[in-house]
């Protein structure tokens, strides 16, 4: 089988200790929290008031806009309180649920018709977003402007600990798989590629299997398992060989990237009109007692992920949302779930990176692990001095926060952090 | 307990740090030390213990004085402890010879050889604290020199010291003769024999500096800083080869055809001898590749290569000393901020802006046709 990849990039350790865990429904709390924004884009707007009555599935903030989601209870019981909270990136305002433990479900109306304004509409209503992390409303991105000619599934999860969307394929490969056929439908596409890292093997087998059954028209692209793997420049140029430019979208190469997730709940949106209101996740890490994949309502507050994983151990240092390569650092436990939440990770001091930064001893090993070919010594240099615009003149713009520099620094240099400065400051300055 | 909170990435690579690094280049010059005091006896080890005491010593006095931290705080927040310094202090102690002689300040034996030389010591002290304050220091430290501070702390005693005699070649415990008394073949230039060859391979010659004799213990350290991917293993083959090539052109071609014979035999021996000889192999490996002033890039690295083979090559063939690798070294490191500055790796998916003259022309065209 040829294996397929990109250049440069990085090997890490995968830690993918619970890639064997299968996908448990992890019982919801007493009182959930929910964003109304957990997408990228306008906050949708509250639509229920303190002591209304709701439902698994009920509308409960409308999209405001074109790029917006709505957004939907994950459990019935009744309003307690719309109120502004904190998330790992800043507030919003959430609205909180206290949970009957009934979970009366609320559908949506079955679709009437298959054509590809009606599936546009569903997944806009079903309120589903870009699950990998982005959370780009997906009705948005599904009706691009620019002629596509390639649908990919992006499957390669090259991001260590981090396992749900791998479970997803080995358990759910059908729905999967039929998802993404419906997005490639609604992009006017016959088939599209799936991209899988061959640390998957499973995966693979049952993705094959499935396609195969239902004979569902897709071509399974075996990837080397390297980071970034899944990065959407690097996973179009592993299955095309296209190279978007720099600056540009996948679009520019006629490619949409989707995520595995998304497919998911796109076929869970169309097939059984269920909205978007749960979605995999894993909690893993060594500074957790019991690593798990779980099925998790979105609201679900991190501590009671915790307590059903069995309680943070005293050596837990760091707190991830996300991956360990890419995710934000989190101070506490007093965040929820939302629809982009893949991972929730608990590092022991042993794993995670709590160095005090060296001065660059000029070893390039940045540069030679760059996927985007940058040199990211000089992008830290220049930030650092105040010269946003030889920075810039470095390729600032066009790092993709991946982390593979820092992760190869041996100064321990907070590379990643001094790149998103320069941008900021490009941006501010329009430079 | 609130938890740490810092940017992306959360895991670095835990085998990877300037000290770790700093190390594994002190394990790849272990084979060189071991061979330098088996053909020059315990001076080798007298120098480098004292280059040691001496480039510690400096950076960390320098750092307190600049940091104005003299306090056990200060100390332990001393850079000291990446371990350069010990790289710096190694390669400088196998970069001289073992014994110099300029006061004459020498307990000798009762045959008359020096026991211990007191003049080596204070070289190798000076040149300890050039290096380190004036070459590496003096410009903000590890990774901030643009020199390299071994090959500029030798150049200075070479320079300064050289004509007192410092530089004198040391011969070999187990000298065979083969090479005339106590000179290098670069000093004499005799006609090379299989058997001089097969000495400079293991090591057993007179030299100057006394880690470069023994090609097959920098191969090792090659070897080993190659695998730990310390080094990249193209940039010394590239140097050792352009330097062969260019010595080629110019000094075994003329030397040979103005004989009268041409032999294929004495070119390709003449050639082996070059390369066998003096700091090239032992610099290519452990002082052309040091990270802060070499270039950034492959392409940059191998421009760098070959500029200190052809500048090795010319002061080996017309130059006014029989050995140049070191000055070679120094010049093209001059030339380092150059090269990043001009070789700059494309972006992924970069695309050629179309030049201003183009897009006018094709401008030009379309508003012609619609005329």
């Amino acid at each position: 089988m040829q294996v397929k990849t990109f250049k440069k990039g990085i090997r890490v350790p995968h830690n993918k200790r619970t890639e064997d865990s299968p996908l448990v429904e992890c019982c919801a709390p007493n009182t959930v929290y929910i964003s109304v924004s957990q997408h990228i884009g306008k906050p949708a707007t509250p639509a229920v008031a303190v002591g209304d009555s709701v439902k698994a599935g009920t509308l409960i903030a409308a999209a405001d806009g074109a790029v917006s989601s709505n957004i939907f209870s994950s459990v019935s019981g009744s309003v307690v309180a719309v109120e502004k909270r904190k998330t790992p990136t800043g507030s919003a305002v959430h609205i909180v649920i206290e949970n009957d433990g009934k979970y009366e479900e609320q559908k949506l109306p079955p679709l009437k018709s298959r054509d590809k304004e009606s599936v546009l509409k569903r997944i806009s209503e079903a309120g589903i977003v870009g699950m990998g992390g982005a959370g780009f409303p997906t009705h948005v991105k599904y009706a691009p402007k620019a002629p596509v000619d390639t649908f990919i599934i992006n499957a390669a999860e090259c991001e260590p600990y981090i396992t749900c969307d791998h479970r997803l394929l080995v358990e759910h490969a059908f729905e999967v798989l039929s998802g993404a056929a419906i997005l490639a439908g609604v992009l006017g596409l016959d088939g599209f590629i799936i991209g899988v890292e061959d640390n998957k093997p499973d995966a693979i087998r049952a993705l094959e299997s499935a396609k195969a059954e239902h004979g569902i028209k897709c071509e399974i692209s075996v990837l080397k398992s390297k980071y970034p793997q899944g990065a959407e420049k690097q996973m179009i140029f592993a299955t095309t060989g296209r190279k978007v430019p720099v600056g540009g979208l996948p679009s520019d190469v006629g490619v949409v990237v989707g995520n595995v997730h998304t497919a998911y709940s796109v076929y869970d949106a169309v097939e059984n009109n269920t909205p978007l209101y749960r979605r995999a996740l894993t909690v893993c890490g060594g500074g957790i007692h019991e690593a798990k994949n779980l099925w998790v309502r979105t609201g679900t507050r991190y501590s009671d992920l915790d307590a059903f994983c069995g309680g943070a151990t005293d050596d837990c240092v760091k707190i991830i949302s996300g991956g360990p390569m890419m995710g934000f650092a989190i101070e506490g436990e007093d965040y929820s779930v939302t629809k982009t939440t893949g991972a929730i990770l608990y590092l022991s001091r042993a794993e995670a990176n709590v160095l005090q930064p060296k001065p660059c001893i000029n070893c390039a090993k940045c540069a030679k692990a760059c996927p985007m070919n940058l040199m990211p010594m000089y992008i830290d240099a220049y930030a650092l001095r105040g010269d946003f615009a030889s920075a810039k003149k470095y390729g600032a713009m066009n790092c993709i926060e991946c982390g593979c520099c820092a992760y190869s620094c041996p100064a321990k240099r907070p590379i990643v952090q001094s790149v998103r400065l320069a941008k900021r400051k490009i941006k501010e300055a329009k430079l | 307990m609130r938890k740490t909170v810092s940017a992306s990435p959360h895991i670095t690579n835990p085998k990877n740090s300037t000290r770790r690094i700093m190390i594994d280049v002190l394990i790849a010059l272990l084979p060189c030390v071991i061979a330098a005091t088996v053909f020059y006896g315990y001076h080798v080890i007298i120098n480098i213990v004292t280059c040691l005491i001496f480039c510690f010593g400096t950076e960390l006095l320098y750092g307190l004085i600049i940091n104005k931290a003299f306090s056990r705080e200060g100390v332990k927040k001393s850079s000291v402890f990446d371990f350069s310094f010990a790289v710096t202090a190694v390669i400088l102690a196998l970069n001289v010879p073992a014994t110099m002689t300029v006061w004459g300040l020498n307990v000798y034996n009762s045959s008359g050889t020096i026991a211990f030389g007191f003049d080596t010591v204070v070289l190798c002290a000076l040149g300890s604290i050039f290096a380190i304050a004036l070459v590496k220091m003096l410009f903000g430290g590890i990774g901030k020199n643009f020199a390299n501070p071994a090959c500029t702390g030798r150049i200075f005693l070479f320079i300064a010291f050289g004509g007192a005699g410092a530089f004198n070649f040391c011969a070999s415990l187990f000298d065979s003769g083969v090479f005339g008394s106590g000179a290098t073949w670069l000093g004499t230039r005799n006609t090379v024999t299989g058997a001089m060859l097969l000495d400079m391979f293991f090591g057993n010659t007179a030299t100057a500096a006394v880690g470069e004799t023994c090609a097959i213990a920098i191969l090792v350290g090659y070897i080993y800083l190659s695998v730990r991917r310390v080094i990249d293993a193209r940039i010394p083959l590239i140097a050792v080869a352009s330097t062969a090539l260019f010595v080629f052109l110019f000094d075994v071609i003329p030397s040979n055809v103005s004989g009268g014979t041409v032999s294929g035999a004495a070119m390709f021996y003449e050639t082996s001898a070059h390369v066998l000889s003096g700091g090239l192999l032992f610099g290519s490996v452990f002082m052309l590749t040091d990270y802060s002033t070499s270039p950034n890039t492959f392409v940059g690295n191998v421009i760098f290569a070959v500029g200190v083979g052809l500048i090795t090559a010319l002061i080996r063939s017309f130059g006014n000393f029989p050995e140049g690798f070191s000055f070679a070294l120094l010049i093209m490191n001059l030339t380092v901020p150059l090269l990043d500055k001009y070789i700059v790796p494309k972006p992924f998916g970069y695309v050629k802006p179309v030049k201003e003259k183009k897009r006018k022309k094709a401008a030009g065209e379309k508003g012609g046709e619609r005329e």
